[in-house]
């Protein structure tokens, strides 16, 4: 009743919108497969909807030891290391599509 | 054939090498001798590179000779799930997106593995990104239950409990996000152990769901669950979650036969396969037989842990593969002409059907208008079973369920249908969005398929469900059963 939200999901799945913030291309039929499931899928989590749920999050860790360390240099990968598993590189760096255009 | 050394446990195994009466490089060469025959049935390993485990071998074998043996797992092969990262090795993640990434470092626990003088063991199969219950969602290969190869292993940690089972290794890693330790070994009837969060640090596994994603040990009994877990455990300032000494967890936890185990109500009636809930109650029965207190417990919100879990779980996936944008390493799509068509173009190539089925979801419940509707709710609803948890565990020492409802389906059979395979995780989830302990033990079999039973404990409670553990598996013997191949 006060959660709109849930119900308005029902109604419609802008699945171009998802897959354009997901960065995923998708085929006619991954939208029309993916659509059904999600929408299958968040029909099951319409429980969380109706449930009488706590205001407040409390979500601190089960065992609470600080893991906080001190913040002092350790090692890193060297360029060497990095370029090697890195898809392109040329001169020791990463090499990418062009980012920014000429004309701008 | 009884003493053939794929059948020993690693406990066995280890007092052997110790008291000179095998090498590790024996071990190891038999072991090779069983890949050779067994992996392309199970599909378990997706790489293994022998030169390199003889040469682990001969060094242990020299420490040993010169008194410098490094404790228990000294000469022991690990095999080790495909997320986890060895220096020099594939780490795949089973997916195209990492075909051809070899590590450029060690995880936290594959120092650790070193450092106790294990030998590193091979790659073991998953499903993509340890996303799913059936390794069927593997981009290299399909892994099979040794029992029964025409069924699944469970997932996502299926190579490393089928290789178990198939005695390709004795002792194997797994990483737990959902259930995906103790699911697949109730499948292939071995130990599986869901560490308190925190206790392992993940430095070096690539990251699914981080508030949920742990490593754990998996092995053919708790003797050698144990052994794994204690060389695992261990401080790590890297992982800022791992708060390190862990004494606690290894406490010795008493007479197991005084333990009070709590049965949550009705979580043995719908949905659960007739002979698991057979199996599940002689288990109890046993229990009761040992002089342990049994009494039904209240965990009204158990419903409503399968949607929080796939809320918060997708949520943190969908932000954590946001690094696969194909620029700094994995696989980079041939046709990108901008950089956003390099990254989409890449990740579109690289992912399979139920990561990106899962980023969309995860995208979805956070973006705009629907976050609060979704993710904030899970969020709450995580906090109330949280709660619930704690509450009963005040009140007895484990919670005691089966760990799957059915017994390992046919390969294919669920392949169509998403929403069946997450409701497969029902009663492991809720351990991972309470962060606490649990384990999987061998109780029985569903016609000739292993079925496990669950135990959940309080925060650092380890000792306890090993105890519990130990006390089934010494009166029933599962631990020694193989699967004929």
């Amino acid at each position: 009743m006060d959660r709109p939200p849930l119900i308005a999901m029902a109604e419609g799945f802008d699945i171009d919108h998802l897959a354009k913030l997901a960065r995923l291309n998708l085929t006619a039929e991954e939208k029309a497969l993916y659509s059904s499931q999600l929408n299958q899928i968040l029909g099951h989590f319409q429980t969380l909807a109706k449930a009488d749920l706590p205001e407040t999050i409390d979500l601190a860790r089960v065992v609470s030891e600080s893991a906080l360390r001190s913040d002092e240099p350790g090692p890193v990968l060297g360029a060497e290391a990095v370029t090697r598993i890195a898809p392109a590189s040329r001169d020791g760096q990463i090499s990418v599509p062009r980012v920014v255009d000429d004309e701008a | 054939m009884a003493d053939a050394l794929h059948t020993l446990s690693a406990a066995e195994l280890g007092r052997r090498l110790s008291a000179g009466l095998l090498t590790s490089r024996t071990l190891c060469e038999a072991l090779i001798a069983r890949y050779h025959l067994v992996n392309k049935k199970v599909g378990a390993f997706t790489h293994l590179d022998e030169a390199d485990v003889l040469a682990q071998a001969e060094a242990s074998d020299a420490r040993r000779k010169a008194g410098e043996g490094r404790g228990p797992l000294e000469g022991i092969p690990v095999a080790i799930k495909d997320n986890i990262a060895v220096k020099g090795q594939p780490l795949t993640c089973s997916s195209k997106m990492l075909a051809s990434l070899v590590s450029p470092y060690d995880a936290h626990v594959t120092e650790r593995l070193r450092a106790a003088g294990a030998i590193l063991y091979g790659r073991l199969n998953m499903d993509e990104f340890a996303m799913g219950s059936s390794t069927e969602n593997s981009a290299i290969q399909k892994t099979f239950n040794p029992w029964d190869l025409a069924c699944i292993p469970g997932g996502s940690s299926g190579g490393s409990a089928a290789a178990l089972a198939a005695g390709l290794v004795p002792l194997a890693l797994g990483s737990d996000t959902g259930g995906s330790i103790r699911q697949p070994a109730s499948h292939c009837g071995v130990v599986g152990l869901k560490p308190t969060y925190g206790l392992i640090s993940r430095f070096g596994l690539v990251a699914f769901a981080s508030s949920l994603d742990q490593i754990g040990p998996m092995a053919r009994c708790i003797e050698d669950c144990e052994l794994l877990l204690r060389a695992l455990a261990s401080a790590d300032a890297r992982d800022m979650t791992c708060f390190g000494p862990s004494d606690r967890a290894f406490t010795p936890a008493g007479d197991a036969k005084k333990l009070r185990i709590g049965i949550p109500k009705g979580f043995l009636g719908k949905g659960v396969g007739a002979e698991v809930a057979t199996a599940v109650t002689a288990a109890i029965e046993f229990y009761r037989s040992q002089g342990c207190a049994i009494s039904e417990v209240e965990l009204p919100s158990a419903d409503l842990a399968v949607p929080t879990y796939y809320v918060v779980a997708t949520a943190e996936a969908s932000s954590n593969l946001g690094r696969y944008d194909g620029v700094r390493y994995g696989h980079r799509s041939a046709s990108a002409g901008t950089p956003v068509e390099m990254m989409t173009n890449s990740r579109s190539e690289g992912f399979g059907a139920e990561v990106k089925r899962r980023i969309l979801l995860g995208t979805f419940v956070l973006s705009a208008g629907y976050a609060d509707a979704y993710y904030m709710r899970a969020l709450r609803a995580r906090s109330k079973i949280r709660a619930e948890y704690l509450a009963a565990l005040a009140t007895v020492d484990v919670l005691l369920t089966p760990t799957v409802p059915t017994p390992a389906f046919k390969v294919g059979e669920k392949a169509s249908d998403p929403l069946q395979l997450y409701l497969e995780d029902i009663f492991t989830i809720p351990a991972n969005l309470a962060g606490l302990p649990a384990i999987s033990v061998p109780c029985g079999k569903s016609g000739h398929l292993p079925v496990g039973f669950h135990l959940v404990g309080a925060p650092l409670s380890e000792a306890k469900l090993l105890a519990a553990g130990r006390l089934f598996e010494a009166a029933h013997g599962f631990a020694h059963q193989q699967a004929a191949l």
